[in-house]
């Protein structure tokens, strides 16, 4: 895999062109297209971090939404329950997603594989009846509501802006880690957790640490939902997002650093034009599934990658 | 244990089931040694090399390691205690280049896996990089794993196993698959590091030209148990091994 392409002048040139004209959309294209935007954005870093977990780390979780869950409800029993002002409790959602996926996560990476993937999935099961059932403290089904000005108050424009600022500190943040010696040692663990070992690496604290890594990057996001949204609902923490999460990393490219922030901005947008046209999202969302993986095994960023090297912008020897 | 034995074996029993891949071995390897296990397939050599590298549960009897009981030891705790392994099955990390492999080795080694720091990166490719030009891949510093050939992999796993400097390096039948050509400039590369470095060598290997050329002491192991054991030229002469392992026709 390419761990993470080279920045060349160009390619900065490229992304920042990319965010320049996000931005331009942002504030030209009405409230609406904000909104998706934003929501866009968001679900980017969430998959951004499952990302990190399956393509460096081999790792994959059926239960990635439970830390964006406990991201959402940290931040906001924070300050519907314990009066915590906002500033603060934005910082205590990712640490609670965090000290979530310690837990969780020292008992998932005991198993590998098929068996890790179900206890993932145990996990966030576990994580969501809590949830649900809980009705004294997390509102249970129907969630907590009215505590706080969606989006601080601020406009939907001026919202998306701060978004796409923290989406690009956490891609700074996880392209550091994965050109680190630590994101070095997660990917030997990951394919291959003998070889590893017998080099003197203990692979479960390596896979414990990418797991707690990746459980902070989706409570960042959980909690940037829950300001977003104004509210926190137990189906943040449930299957569907988990679902949307893994199919937004193999549409945009499983072993691809932008793989979640590609398959999330897909997807998205696939949603918002396709329910223009239809209301069969889903049959739209099974279709376009189905042709990808088929035509693209390999997620759309290969096709970037590929329209890269045809163009002469790859990495020069 | 014998005085100055790096590594004392005593009594080793391994099972898998009704089969009895190991029956009471007893073994010892004094520091310095490049010591052959030769033997049949089936002998129990790989399994030997798995039980003192601490791949295998429920092995019986007792292994020491520099005088401390490493029997149940795990093998990242052997790995730090100073034992070096190479697979039978070359196992390096495909999807990474050489140049990764030999850096991930040597952040392994300097204890720095957690590490986010580049510049102990940056230390780590300055030493996996004079280590590829030891091992002779250095001109294949980037090239992913899964395009070099058998011999490039295991000249990089032996590279690998060096990288923290191991007092006791496990070879497991390190030639496998190779051509005779290949397998002397391994094994040649090798004996010159382990000379050099006044290092240990245990290794399993099939072509006895190689072991007669590399090894200074030779055990031979038949149906899990210790047959014999002396210098390539005793073993050369031994009438049970002649019969047992080279068909009696030397």
């Amino acid at each position: 895999m390419n761990v993470l392409p080279k920045m060349t002048p160009l390619r900065w040139g490229i992304a920042g062109a990319l965010i320049v004209l996000l931005e331009l959309v942002n504030r030209l294209a009405g409230v609406g297209m904000s909104l998706v935007l934003t929501e866009m954005l968001i679900l980017a870093l969430f998959a951004s971090s499952l990302n990190l977990l399956m393509s460096y780390g081999h790792m994959v979780s059926f239960g990635h939404a439970a830390y964006f869950g406990l991201g959402a409800y940290g931040f906001t029993l924070a300050v519907a329950r314990f009066d915590v002002p906002v500033e603060l409790a934005v910082f205590i959602g990712p640490i609670v997603a965090g000290l979530g996926g310690l837990v969780f996560g020292a008992l998932c990476v005991r198993l590998t594989e098929i068996y890790f993937a179900m206890l993932t999935l145990a996990c966030a099961q576990i994580t969501f009846t809590v949830l649900f059932q809980w009705y004294d403290f997390t509102g249970g089904d129907t969630g907590i509501t009215g505590f706080m000005n969606p989006r601080f108050g601020l406009t939907e424009q001026n919202f998306m802006t701060l978004v796409l600022v923290v989406l690009v500190l956490c891609l700074f943040a996880m392209a550091w880690i994965v050109k680190s010696p630590l994101g070095l040692s997660i990917r030997s663990v990951g394919q291959d957790r003998w070889r590893a070992e017998a080099l003197g690496l203990a692979p479960r604290r390596v896979q414990l640490t990418v797991f707690v890594i990746a459980s902070v990057f989706a409570g960042i996001a959980g909690t940037l939902f829950a300001v977003f949204q104004g509210s926190a609902f137990p189906d943040y923490a449930g299957l569907g997002f988990t679902l949307d999460a893994l199919i937004m990393v193999v549409l945009g490219g499983l072993n691809s650093f932008w793989g979640g922030l590609v398959g999330a901005v897909i997807l998205v947008q696939l949603e918002h034009w396709v329910l223009m046209v239809t209301s069969h999202w889903e049959l739209m969302l099974g279709l376009a599934v189905l042709v990808l993986v088929l035509v693209l095994p390999q997620g759309v960023v290969s096709v970037a990658g590929r329209l890269s090297n045809m163009l002469g912008l790859g990495r020069k020897k | 244990m014998k005085e100055h034995s790096l590594l004392s074996v005593r009594g080793v029993r391994k099972t898998f089931g009704q089969f009895v891949a190991l029956n009471n071995v007893d073994f010892d390897l004094p520091a310095g040694e490049k010591h052959a296990l030769i033997g049949p397939n089936g002998a129990g050599k790989s399994t030997f090399i798995a039980c003192i590298a601490g791949q295998l549960p429920g092995v019986e009897g007792t292994v020491l390691f520099k005088g401390e009981e490493v029997t149940a030891a795990a093998p990242v705790d052997l790995a730090r205690r100073g034992i070096g392994r190479t697979f039978q099955i070359s196992r390096a990390f495909l999807d990474m280049s050489a140049m990764e492999n030999m850096t991930s080795a040597f952040v392994i080694a300097n204890g720095a896996w957690a590490s986010l720091r580049r510049s102990v990166l940056a230390n780590a490719e300055d030493s996996a990089r004079s280590m590829l030009e030891t091992v002779g891949l250095g001109d294949h510093a980037g090239s992913r794993v899964a395009d070099l050939s058998l011999g490039d992999r295991k000249r990089l796993e032996f590279g690998m196993a060096l990288a923290n400097d191991p007092d006791l390096l496990l070879l497991d039948e390190p030639t496998a698959g190779m051509s005779i050509k290949e397998r002397h400039h391994l094994m040649d590369l090798v004996a010159a590091r382990i000379d050099e470095t006044g290092k240990t060598l245990l290794f399993v290997e099939h072509d006895i030209d190689v072991v007669l050329k590399i090894a200074t002491r030779v055990t031979v192991m038949v149906r899990g148990a210790v047959l014999a054991a002396g210098t390539p030229a005793e073993i050369a002469e031994n009438e049970e091994v002649q019969a047992v392992y080279l068909g009696g026709h030397h």
